[in-house]
């Protein structure tokens, strides 16, 4: 269930999920996310929105090392990570057990069926066997509405339902933090939604997750922490519905004025 | 590298025979390209059929079956025209492949505008769609020029005086038969590599320009 | 009908000629493959000591003709001290060319494999010979099977220039009764014929595997 965001006991028994502090990222002379801090408790939705080129992406891809940075600190769960210091395989590899990512464009593997996309990584990853994997993958297929689809291969599915396999087959590895994004940019609205749904249900069921997006409505309404980023750093950050009603910065107000108003 | 010379001096035919031999193909592989698209279903497996005949047989052996099979009983035909004739053959059927590419990636909505403008179907191709096909057969018609170019090599066996035909020469008269041959790989590697890496290069940057 | 008699004629020879040219042809791609297999991933491979050696023989094997490769094997190398049988010469001089040509094939096999899977790859925590073994190399197989055929049928037809270094293949067959009988003509077209006989349907198969292959992989 749910952690209920303003339980301090819950939030002292189990601490924080993810935790990143003091990041930097550079490409070359172009400093992409400077000196970026973030903390997210268990079972907390945290959205993070802003312009683009801001290093949404880039802080996002930070979380599971798909993108090195430069220096700070990573924390998830238990396995903390000093970026400025060699990583083991080891440590990489408990690291990314415990993040799940759902990318803008699906990255499903098209040689293999739908259900063999979700058991696979089970079986090479968890050391599942092939019966234990594939059950487990029909039960999220069946959880993200895809139970008629196993043996599909993904160039026969809709955007939309590209995306919850991959959502499932995140999710088949027992991940304690999801991170997405921009999971509906490349989906027509209507099938956008689909993929919103299954997101908002798996908030509710109290997943900790943290969402790059431009759809503000699930920003304002499903997330529990609202992250704006600009050039870099954290403009602001905070309850969603204070930031949209009454944001603290200029750069906020503007962004979320041309966001807004299209 | 007292090879050098006298191997370098079958430079000049062997380009002669590439540039005839493709030559000839660029030409004669237009009706076969068009015919690979005729209405008629008799005509699509004529040029089907030459087409898979021309290039399902080695190169040595057409060059063989025009020296020695014509040249032998019908007329007198010599080793130069000989492989001139055989290139050119194979070439047809090569570009005439090379050609139907093109043809199929002009977009359908240029036959459309076409017929929409009242043009005639040759003036279509004559003046529409054909430039494009020449525009987007150029990479793979280079990279083939660049095969042919090595594959003249082989009219050496009926004793055109290109570059291996000299390496083999100076091979059986000296004592050292590995340098001279080893020259003429390094000619046809100095001939032919820059002009792949530039034929890759410009299929990249066509390629690019296309997609945008 | 005289011709049909000869070609009745020459057929046993030159059955037995095309019999040589397959096995040349089949132990050029046992050989060469896996070594082609082996330049692909030293010309990809980060270490400069290992990449520029593997390119300059990928370089060398496509752009030196076959047939200059198989004077260099079988007229050269006895000058170097290295005799080899015309058999072997042709082997290994086609092994070679087949090495460098189908290096590239499978490269780009390889690299075809979008970026994004393999990020997915890492994201599910996938170790990197996992990454290859079923990610990579199943789709890198299918996008290269089809060139890859079509090589083989390339190299098929190139063993008609062992000839040229006394292998008694198809076309050596044919050249010999020509030059016996004096009817060239006839015993080329059917020499012609019998390669077109295994090329054709070899290339109509390749065409099909290709439309096949290319289905799921959007
Ligand atoms: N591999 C890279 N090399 C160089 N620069 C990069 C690279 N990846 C990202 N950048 C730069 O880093 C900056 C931040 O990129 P990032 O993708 O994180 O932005 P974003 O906030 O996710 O934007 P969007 O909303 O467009 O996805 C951009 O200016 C981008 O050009
Ligand atoms: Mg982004």
């Amino acid at each position: 269930m749910a952690q209920p965001v303003t339980d301090p006991a819950a939030a002292k028994s189990t601490g924080m999920d993810v935790s990143l502090e003091h990041i930097v990222k550079a490409y070359g002379e172009h400093v992409v996310l400077d000196d970026v801090s973030l903390s997210v408790r268990e079972g907390e939705v945290c959205a993070i929105i802003g312009p683009s080129g801001a290093g949404k992406s880039t802080l996002l891809r930070c979380i599971n090392l798909l993108e090195r940075p430069d220096s700070g600190t990573i924390r998830v769960g238990d396995t903390t990570i000093d970026a400025g210091q060699e990583v083991g395989g080891k440590q990489l590899h408990g690291l990314r057990r415990q993040v799940g990512m759902v990318f803008q464009s699906f990255n499903l593997f098209p040689h293999l069926t739908v259900l063999r996309n979700i058991a696979l990584p089970q079986e090479r990853v968890l050391g599942r066997s092939r019966a234990e994997a594939e059950d487990r993958a029909m039960e999220l297929l069946q959880r993200v509405g895809l139970g008629d689809k196993p043996a599909q291969y993904p160039s026969r599915c809709s955007g939309g339902q590209q995306q919850r396999v991959a959502i499932a087959r995140a999710l088949a590895l027992d991940p304690k933090v999801m991170l997405f994004d921009e999971p509906t940019s490349a989906l027509d609205p209507e099938l956008g939604l689909e993929v919103l749904a299954v997101m908002r249900e798996l908030a509710d069921e109290g997943m900790t997750m943290i969402v790059v997006t431009h759809e503000m409505q699930f920003a304002r309404d499903v997330s529990d922490h609202l992250i704006v980023m600009g050039h870099g750093t954290v403009l602001e950050e905070g309850q969603p519905e204070k930031i949209f009603t009454d944001p603290a910065t200029d750069r906020t107000r503007r962004f979320l004025r041309a966001v807004l108003e299209r | 590298m007292d090879y050098v010379g006298p191997i370098a001096s079958g430079i000049p035919m062997s380009l002669l025979l590439t540039v005839l031999g493709f030559a000839i193909g660029a030409v004669g592989g237009i009706p076969l390209a068009l015919m690979r698209r005729s209405r008629l279903r008799s005509v699509r497996f004529i040029s089907r059929s030459i087409i898979e005949l021309l290039r399902g047989i080695p190169p040595i052996v057409w060059i063989f079956l025009v020296y020695f099979g014509i040249g032998n009983g019908l007329i007198k035909v010599e080793p130069v025209p000989a492989a001139i004739v055989a290139f050119g053959l194979i070439s047809c059927a090569y570009l005439a492949e090379i050609y139907r590419g093109g043809l199929s990636a002009v977009h359908r909505g240029q036959w459309e505008a076409g017929v929409a403008l009242g043009l005639s179907h040759g003036d279509q191709l004559a003046r529409i769609i054909g430039p494009q096909v020449m525009r987007y057969s150029i990479p793979a018609a280079a990279t083939y020029a660049i095969g042919l170019l090595k594959d003249t090599s082989i009219a050496f066996t009926i004793g055109a005086q290109e570059i291996l035909f000299f390496a083999d020469s100076q091979a059986k008269q000296s004592s050292d038969a590995l340098t001279p041959y080893l020259v003429a790989a390094a000619a046809y590697i100095i001939l032919t590599v820059p002009c792949a890496w530039f034929a890759r290069s410009v299929d990249r940057r066509l390629r690019v320009r296309i997609a945008s | 009908m005289t011709v049909l008699q000869d070609w009745l004629g020459f057929l046993p020879q030159l059955a037995s000629g095309l019999w040589v040219s397959v096995v040349v042809c089949l132990a050029a791609i046992v050989v060469g493959l896996p070594l082609g297999l082996a330049l692909a991933l030293g010309s990809s491979a980060g270490s400069r000591a290992l990449r520029w050696p593997a390119i300059a023989v990928v370089e060398i094997g496509r752009g030196a003709p076959a047939l200059v490769v198989l004077q260099v094997f079988y007229f050269g190398l006895p000058s170097a001290g290295l005799t080899l049988s015309s058999t072997m010469a042709a082997c290994l001089a086609l092994a070679l060319t087949t090495a460098a040509y189908t290096s590239e094939i499978i490269r780009g096999g390889l690299q075809a494999v979008p970026r994004g899977e393999l990020e997915a790859t890492e994201a599910l925590g996938m170790s990197r010979p996992d990454a290859l073994r079923f990610v990579v190399i199943p789709q890198g197989i299918r996008v290269a099977i089809p060139p890859l055929m079509g090589f083989g049928v390339l190299i098929f037809q190139a063993t008609s220039l062992a000839y040229t270094i006394a292998l008694p293949e198809l076309l050596g067959r044919a050249y010999s009764i020509g030059s016996s009988t004096f009817q060239y003509l006839s015993v080329l077209a059917l020499a012609g014929l019998m390669y077109a006989a295994v090329t054709i349907p070899a290339s109509l198969l390749t065409d099909r595997v290709e439309r096949r292959m290319s289905r799921h992989l959007a």
